[in-house]
């Protein structure tokens, strides 16, 4: 077992036993769901928009060159500058040497899942660069040296208890547990960062090909005040993120805004395509796009999973996860939690390391249910372990368990054999060791006195001639599966 | 060879096979028609905290709350609001007038021309938008539509979309609103 698979077993036998902290996220993702299913009420057909808003990403990731290359000269035409970046060093490269080329000493940072990907605060400390997360939940989480709990709601997991304790500790502000104060603490606190910072870095939820724009998501207001106020605006995009036209962002939008929290459209829908032009009063005298790869376009190279880069990242297919609910957001230990983070880290990190998330999923398919851009996630969990067998990826035990089950299963006779010496043992309670780690927290139903096999073949002979109604039978062991 | 020609090698090897081509979605329109957008606009607007001035009386009263105030010096906010006394970064308000109105959100569309630039309308703690009623588009695909109209050609280095004063969530779901943009929203109609 992988060190990485050993670590998420444990977090997760603790986490799935943690009641308060259940009871966080079940409130949490109550409050979702109420607001989702209001949301999808202002669709006519909420079916007919995923089916668009797939159509339109799937457009994109099957024509990627054609738009990533119109994309990138649309933008330089409106002056902006654009760099490629084949993985995390190189991106991180990138960026670290335009702020020096600037001078640049304080970075105020949006929400951005993707420079959480390639740890981009940490590259900036190392430099001396001091970076701020400015997201209220982003905040909190870099105050207590956490990543994101989950991809749209990265400090679900913490209470106003917590922030309070939080903001008196490291800010030294008054104690409060009134969400209203607390707010307007870190309003006041990270207004200095904003009015003094020399750099603002975002994400993309959306890169525009025509015109030549990135689109940003938000309520809060702070990346309107990261690429508004600071000397250089940089944003890190994979190079997924693309959409053909900005009129995809007419049902794009509101698709994101419902999936992720239930809102027609965010407080906040922005679009940024250059530095301060000709004849503006303010902005940034640069605006640099960094179109990231770091294993997108080994994904790319899947057809069977390709649609995985479909996702516009609403966290739906998270919140409707009875995994995550149980085990939480940092039991996963990626970038990306939940089915969809299950699904790519193995492309993006390798299959040696992340493949044990493909089980991390009683394939309920309820993920696929609600993908707004319907991916097909549970189907890739599937096949995610399919081929980590594939790649001999599986433990010894499992495969030589599989080989005699195979031997066992492709003979009548010896399949009888196994079916009564297995009863057997059961009843004598032998089997013990072999059935701890699911009777550990579970009973098993108690083995049935003859096989179906048997029961069958008696129910046969016993059959009354043709025109005659058979009484009723209950085969042994519980109920029929009619 | 540059990590620009890798990575467009890689996705033009890749594009070679297209995956499977999802349903089709059906003609059928998305959203609802908006059949009244200024009814529409303030119901949506009112629900997202937005503030509606509706007088000149009620809009002096308004003013009259803010000592410093910034402007995006506009024709249409001078002489509806009047000039402006203070620079963006001290101003308690910020009066910009908008591309358009979006009825079916209750949303406004600013952009650098149409509002003073970025910071006006996100950095003070209150924004009121001075709007024409035939600045009013039914909804969110109209607004694209005369966005595009617009600026093709030469779209500003910036557009945003405000859909109610900021907001956040991320302390246990509750709503405060202010969180770093205008925790006031105020719109006023002049014509």
């Amino acid at each position: 077992m992988t060190s990485t698979e050993k670590s998420f077993r444990s977090a997760a036998t603790v986490k799935s036993a943690d009641a308060p902290h259940r009871a966080v996220i079940r409130r949490n993702m109550a409050t979702y769901h109420t607001s989702v299913a209001r949301g999808k009420q202002r669709f006519l057909d909420w079916e007919n928009a995923r089916a668009h808003a797939a159509g339109i990403k799937w457009e994109v990731v099957n024509h990627l060159d054609r738009y990533l290359e119109q994309f990138e000269s649309n933008l330089v035409k409106n002056g902006a500058q654009v760099h490629w970046a084949e993985d995390a060093a190189e991106a991180k490269a990138i960026i670290l040497e335009i702020a020096r080329s600037h001078g640049v000493r304080t970075v105020v940072k949006s929400k951005s899942m993707v420079t959480e990907e390639i740890h981009l605060n940490e590259a900036l400390a190392a430099a001396g660069i001091k970076s701020v997360e400015t997201d209220l939940g982003e905040f909190i989480c870099q105050l207590r040296d956490e990543p994101p709990y989950h991809l749209v709601t990265p400090a679900m997991h913490l209470s106003r208890t917590d922030f309070s304790r939080e903001f008196h500790e490291k800010l030294g502000a008054p104690v409060t547990e009134d969400p209203e104060e607390l707010t307007m603490i870190a309003r006041r606190w990270l207004r200095k960062d904003f009015l003094t910072a020399d750099m603002g870095i975002t994400g993309a939820n959306f890169a525009v090909a025509d015109p030549g724009m990135i689109a940003l998501t938000e309520n809060e207001g702070n990346i309107r005040l990261c690429f508004s106020l600071p000397r250089v605006h940089v944003a890190l995009v994979g190079i997924e993120k693309l959409v053909p036209r900005v009129e995809d962002l007419a049902l794009l939008w509101p698709v994101l805004g419902t999936a992720g929290t239930g809102q027609a459209l965010t407080a906040y829908s922005s679009l940024v395509g250059g530095p301060r032009a000709a004849g503006e009063i303010d902005g940034p005298e640069e605006f640099h796009v960094v179109l990231l790869d770091n294993g997108r376009t080994r994904l790319l190279a899947d057809v069977e999973q390709r649609d995985a880069l479909q996702c516009i990242r609403c966290g739906a297919c998270l919140n409707s996860c009875p995994i995550y609910e149980s085990v939480g957001g940092y039991t996963y230990a990626t970038t990306y939690q939940g089915p969809i983070g299950s699904v790519i880290t193995p492309h993006l990190r390798g299959y040696a390391d992340w493949s044990h998330l493909s089980y991390a999923s009683s394939l309920c398919g309820a993920c696929t249910s609600v993908c707004p851009v319907h991916i097909d996630l549970h189907r890739h969990l599937l096949q995610n372990r399919r081929n980590a067998v594939q790649q001999r990826l599986d433990p010894l035990y499992q495969r030589v368990a599989f080989r005699v089950f195979r031997w066992l299963v492709n003979s009548g006779r010896r399949f009888a054999i196994v079916g009564k010496l297995g009863r057997l043992a059961l009843r004598l309670g032998i089997t013990r060791p072999f059935t701890r780690p699911w009777t550990a927290t579970r009973d098993l139903p108690p083995p049935p006195a003859q096989s179906f096999r048997a029961w069958w073949a008696a129910t046969q002979t016993a059959r009354p001639p043709a025109g005659e109604t058979a009484p009723a039978q209950q085969p042994p062991g519980g109920p029929t599966l009619r | 060879m540059t990590s620009r020609d890798k990575i467009l090698g890689s996705v033009r090897d890749a594009m070679r096979t297209l995956a499977i081509r999802p349903v089709p979605p059906t003609s059928a329109p998305v959203f609802p028609p908006v059949t009244d957008p200024a009814q529409r606009f303030r119901e949506e607007f009112l629900a997202l905290k937005g503030e509606i001035i509706e007088s000149p009386e009620a809009l002096r009263q308004f003013l009259a709350g803010f000592p410093k105030i910034t402007t995006d010096d506009s024709d249409l906010v001078r002489q509806t609001a009047g000039p402006g006394n203070a620079t963006v970064r001290e101003a308690d308000l910020g009066i910009t007038g908008c591309d358009c109105l979006i009825a079916q959100m209750g949303a406004i569309v600013v952009s650098p021309p149409s509002a003073g630039g970025r910071a006006p309308s996100v950095l003070p703690p209150a924004h009121l938008v001075i709007a024409r009623r035939d600045q009013l588009i039914p909804d969110l695909a109209g607004a694209v539509d005369f966005v595009r109209r617009r600026y093709d050609g030469h779209w500003p280095s910036t557009l945003s979309i405000i859909a109610g004063p900021s907001r956040t969530g991320d302390i246990e779901k509750i709503m405060v609103l202010g969180a770093h943009g205008p925790r006031r929203l105020a719109v006023y109609w002049a014509g």
